[in-house]
């Protein structure tokens, strides 16, 4: 129904306009813990096996936590620059997200590569089979069918007959 | 038929995967290096600064010309336990060295009281900093105990062996470190 | 030696081995009677069944004997048992650690052996049961062998220890500790069962519908335990571990995620071939990954590789559970190609738009979401291995891959209920969800009054909507059409699953999205404000007992009810351990824990607040998706299948 057809073209619209409004909003200026919290969520602890240093309850862990929150109340590095410090002091090892570059950048290339792979795999599938439709039966098929259809009549009035 | 074909060649990539798996697990062997990395290596060190457990300041940039070897210490780590005697016996040998090399323990994660304790009771008379907040963990890199780090009189980073030391390395490194400073 | 072992230790010991024993004879028995169709073997399986099951009970109750009556003479209660602790959590001490959580995969593994071997008692002239409960005991075996070997339970300590140190202390002080380690095991080993049914109707050739049909309860049983398990796993980790999460993506979490990702796809992929005979391949796949992957899990977290590759050339049990995984791997992708023509099904998806097109959409996005933890787990490992070099994968990874997998998954779950099988027009789809749609909009509009923002939650909340109508759709019609019967049945019982799923999946997008925190100074009798509540310091008191020393912080919270968090120093381990206060409501939780450095009798303290959103509405929606779960083992409206493939497959007669 036409009706029908454009409320749901005005709730898309209205569902749009609302996500958008929504997307651009946020929830007010960062706080200092916000910033702690952003930063440590993205270090790993070097005594767990890939726990963040938010996440963690042990002693390196805690002590990184009380250096980053140093760092961020003294004001004095931006958040990349507070990574990059304890990066140079442990190593690549606390980084928590793998680097984008070298052979780190497998861990995201595939799941991708393995998304456009399977939805490739499920278009050729579809329409292989869309394309494999059944027939309808042929000249043959239907003489077939009355040819067999006549000797069973055949035989009931035979033996109705008898 | 194709998804005949298919399967077998999905098993044949399994079965390849796992046996790649088997052979890095069986043939990957343990670490036999001494010498541990660190983005510090060659580098100055970080000028951090504390207190001695007796309330003394201590600040690693005033102890520039000197050797200084820093080891991360807690009393309830069973190979920090075990290398204590050749601490000793290091800070023994020095004392006969006009060069000598200056021995600090950085306590790690434990209270001034215990470690106190565990010198008295096992020796050991040199500075023991304590690093509340673990600043100086940080700014080393340091994130498990035992770590044994070397300095040379300029202030520049030399060495760092982390676990246990072993019979007369500390003393072979820093000689050998020595020697190659002087040259 | 045996004159010195701890009586329980040799018992225990026996146990094991007849356990051992009568596994290898089962298997032989049910092996040869099944090739064979011999009926005088076939008979005694179940007493074979039902010897294992006494022995490990036997193994079990040795074991608990040992840690509730302290013998220090076994090295495993010379690790986890102390005088110190509590009744309670000590008997729990006998599943906190490795030897004696593989004991207790025994017992529930045996448990089930003989569960099943009762159940088929009545068609055991059915050669696919017999088979199964083969596969069951070869499975059995291979665990006697591990508790016998590599993973000891009474083994003998060195002689003259009269105390040790206790469980873990994060596992000494919440009930929880009771609860979570068996129940996530029955599930873990409950899917056992349909992989050895399915492991049969490969042998046997008859890879129909009957033993799928058969089987629903034993996979529904396993999955609804596991998803349970998992989610007091999340509730455990929220009231102990103090970081005031729910899942943080490490190992030991992922390892009991992966099998659950793919059972779930099995248990929705199962009905496409009840009801049309197709994704035969698939659901066994799926079967056989589900099985392996509990092995390759418990290989990953057990081995220590995780920590260090190299731990795994010190480790004994690590090369046994990956040798398992490669064989159960082995074997079955063999059986899967020898019988490929088999599985080959008659017919196809006609249409894009159709539930069985939805749900094989539904098998790829879970299979994709299984590769990339799984993915996100071994990397460390396979980059140390190759370039020796340590790197970390953790949460931002696991949470920003996840959260468009998890988005189609909730578009799914919206879009599937209301269509039809085989085919279906877009007129159909319009009219069915369009009041589900407007659900959606008034999500979406409700969160946007109660201050949300950002494409993700909003998303989220707004897919939520809909699909919470397209589910409470197909229950109203039920209901309305059969009264209460339409709650209960698979369809009915498995939309109020997906209600629960959907008021979990929308309370992680709050809570991740919306929590804040603060660290506060607190002195005494000082109110301090955040977020428009108001926290007082009353007091810092200390409680000793014979195993720890706890300093606890009384804080005032709204002036209305005092919270304490603490900090906890074991002492007989020397670790301290972090407690939270939880103030729950339905809208927000207010979480407080307690900051080192903190003194008895001092006058300020050091607190950090966190304010989640709706988390209690992650418990809500666990709790619907174990009603939901319980309603769908009911039978339901009887259906007549549509399509002779769908038909049970006839017994064979000896």
């Amino acid at each position: 129904m036409k009706t029908r057809r454009s409320i749901w073209l005005a709730m898309f619209l209205l569902v749009g306009v609302l996500l958008v409004f929504g997307a651009s909003r946020s929830g007010g200026p960062l706080t200092q813990q916000d910033r702690i919290d952003a930063i440590t969520l993205n270090l790993a602890c070097p005594t767990c096996s890939g726990e963040s240093i938010y996440v963690s309850r042990a002693p390196a862990a805690e002590s990184i936590r009380s250096e980053v929150a140093r760092q961020v109340a003294s004001g004095l590095r931006t958040d990349d620059e507070i990574v990059s410090y304890i990066e140079q002091r442990f190593g690549g090892q606390v980084l928590l997200v793998p680097r984008a570059s070298g052979v780190d950048s497998l861990v995201w290339a595939l799941p991708v590569a393995a998304l456009i792979f399977s939805a490739f795999l499920l278009f050729t599938a579809f329409s292989k089979w869309r394309t494999n439709k059944p027939t309808s039966p042929t000249l043959e098929d239907e003489q077939i069918v009355a040819q067999a259809l006549k000797s069973q009549a055949e035989s009931k009035s035979k033996r109705e007959s008898q | 038929m194709k998804s005949q074909n298919l399967v077998k060649i999905v098993s044949a990539c399994v079965g390849v995967v796992v046996a790649l798996l088997f052979l890095v697990l069986v043939v990957s062997e343990p670490d036999q290096d001494i010498v541990a990395k660190s983005p510090l290596l060659g580098q100055p060190a970080p000028s951090v600064a504390s207190t001695t457990i007796d309330g003394e300041p201590f600040a690693l940039e005033r102890r520039k010309g000197s050797w200084v070897v820093l080891n991360f210490f807690n009393s309830t780590c069973v190979p920090c336990i075990n290398e204590h005697d050749l601490l000793v016996e290091f800070a023994a040998s020095e004392l006969a060295n006009a060069n000598a090399a200056e021995l600090y323990t950085i306590i790690n994660d434990d209270s001034s009281d215990a470690v106190r304790e565990f010198f008295t009771k096992n020796g050991g008379t040199w500075p023991k900093i304590t690093d509340d907040n673990g600043t100086i963990a940080v700014a080393f890199g340091v994130a498990r105990v035992p770590e044994t780090w070397i300095i040379d009189p300029n202030g520049i980073v030399r060495l760092r062996i982390t676990g246990e030391l072993s019979a007369g390395l500390l003393t072979e490194q820093v000689n050998r470190l020595r020697e190659e400073f002087v040259s | 030696m045996l004159a010195s072992a701890g009586i329980s230790g040799t018992i225990g010991r026996a146990f094991l081995l007849v356990g051992f024993i009568g596994a290898i004879f089962g298997a032989f028995a049910a092996v040869a009677g099944a090739r064979r169709n011999d009926q005088q073997i076939i008979r005694l399986i179940p007493r074979f069944a039902t010897l294992i099951f006494a022995a490990a009970v036997g193994a079990f109750a040795a074991m608990e004997y040992a840690m509730i009556t302290r013998d220090f003479s076994l090295a495993y209660v010379q690790k986890v048992g102390s005088w110190s602790t509590p009744a309670l959590y000590n008997f729990a001490a006998v599943w906190s650690a490795l030897e004696g959580s593989i004991l207790m995969w025994v017992l529930i593994l045996a448990g089930y052996t003989m569960a099943v071997a009762i159940w088929v008692r009545k068609r055991m002239q059915d050669v696919i049961a017999t088979w199964a409960l083969g596969v069951m005991f070869i499975v059995c075996a291979f665990f006697f062998l591990v508790s016998f070997f590599p993973a000891d339970p009474f083994a003998l300590g060195p002689p003259g220890v009269l105390d040790g140190p206790g469980p873990n202390p994060l596992l000494q002080n919440h009930i929880l500790v009771m609860f979570h380690p068996p129940i996530l095991y029955l599930g873990y080993v409950g899917v056992t069962v349909p992989f050895a049914f399915a492991i049969a109707a490969l042998i046997t050739g008859r890879v129909g519908e009957g033993w799928l049909v058969a089987t629903r309860r034993w996979s529904l049983f396993a999955w609804g335990f596991l998803t349970f398990g998992i989610a007091l796993g999340s509730w455990w980790s929220y009231e102990v571990l103090g970081w005031s999460g729910v899942w943080a993506w490490d190992p030991v979490e992922n390892a009991s995620l992966l099998p659950w990702i793919t059972g779930t796809a099995y248990i929705h992929s199962v009905l496409v071939q009840e009801r049309r005979g197709m994704l035969r391949v698939w659901n066994i796949s799926l079967l056989v990954a589900t099985f392996s992957l509990t092995i390759l899990g418990t290989f990953l977290t057990r081995s220590g590789v995780l920590n260090s590759v190299h731990a795994f050339s010190e480790s004994g049990i690590g090369a046994w559970f990956l040798a398992m995984f490669a064989v159960v791997l082995v074997v079955s992708v063999g059986l899967i190609g020898w019988r490929g023509d088999k599985l080959r099904s008659p017919g196809v998806i006609d249409s894009p738009l159709s539930r069985e097109a939805a749900f094989l959409a539904n098998n790829v996005l879970f299979a994709i979401f299984a590769f990339v933890v799984l993915l996100g787990t071994v990397f460390p490992l396979i980059i140390e291995a190759l370039q020796d070099r340590q790197i970390a994968v953790g949460a931002p990874f696991f949470d920003k891959l996840s959260m468009p997998i998890g988005l189609a998954l909730l578009t799914l779950m919206a879009i599937a209920p209301v269509l039809p099988w085989r085919k279906a027009s877009t007129e159909t789809l319009r009219d069915r969800l369009f009041w589900p749609a407007w659900c959606g909009v008034a999500a979406l509009v409700a969160s946007l009054l109660l201050g949300s923002y950002g494409v993700a939650p909003l998303l989220t909340f707004t897919l939520g909507g809909v699909a919470s109508g397209a589910a409470l759709r197909q229950v109203v019609l039920a209901t309305r059409r059969q009264g209460l019967r339409g709650l209960v049945g698979r369809a009915n019982g498995g939309m109020i699953v997906h209600l629960g799923v959907i008021l979990i999946a929308v309370s992680l997008g709050a809570s991740n999205s919306f929590s804040k925190s603060q660290e506060l100074s607190l002195v005494t009798n000082v109110e301090a404000q955040f977020s428009g509540h108001t926290f007082e310091l009353r007091d810092v008191v200390e409680v000793r007992d014979d195993r720890s020393i706890s300093v606890k912080a009384l804080v005032l919270v709204d002036g209305k009810k005092i919270y304490a968090p603490a900090i906890t120093k074991y002492t007989r381990i020397g670790m301290n351990v972090g407690t939270p206060s939880v103030r729950t409501s339905l809208t927000t939780d207010i979480y407080l824990t307690l900051e080192p450095p903190v003194r008895q009798d001092s006058n300020e303290a050091r607190i950090k607040v966190f304010i989640k959103p709706m988390i209690m509405w992650l418990w809500i929606g666990t709790a619907l998706m174990a009603i939901g779960t319980v309603l769908a083992a009911f039978p339901g409206r009887r259906r007549k299948p549509t399509e002779p493939t769908s038909a049970p497959v006839e017994v064979a007669k000896s």
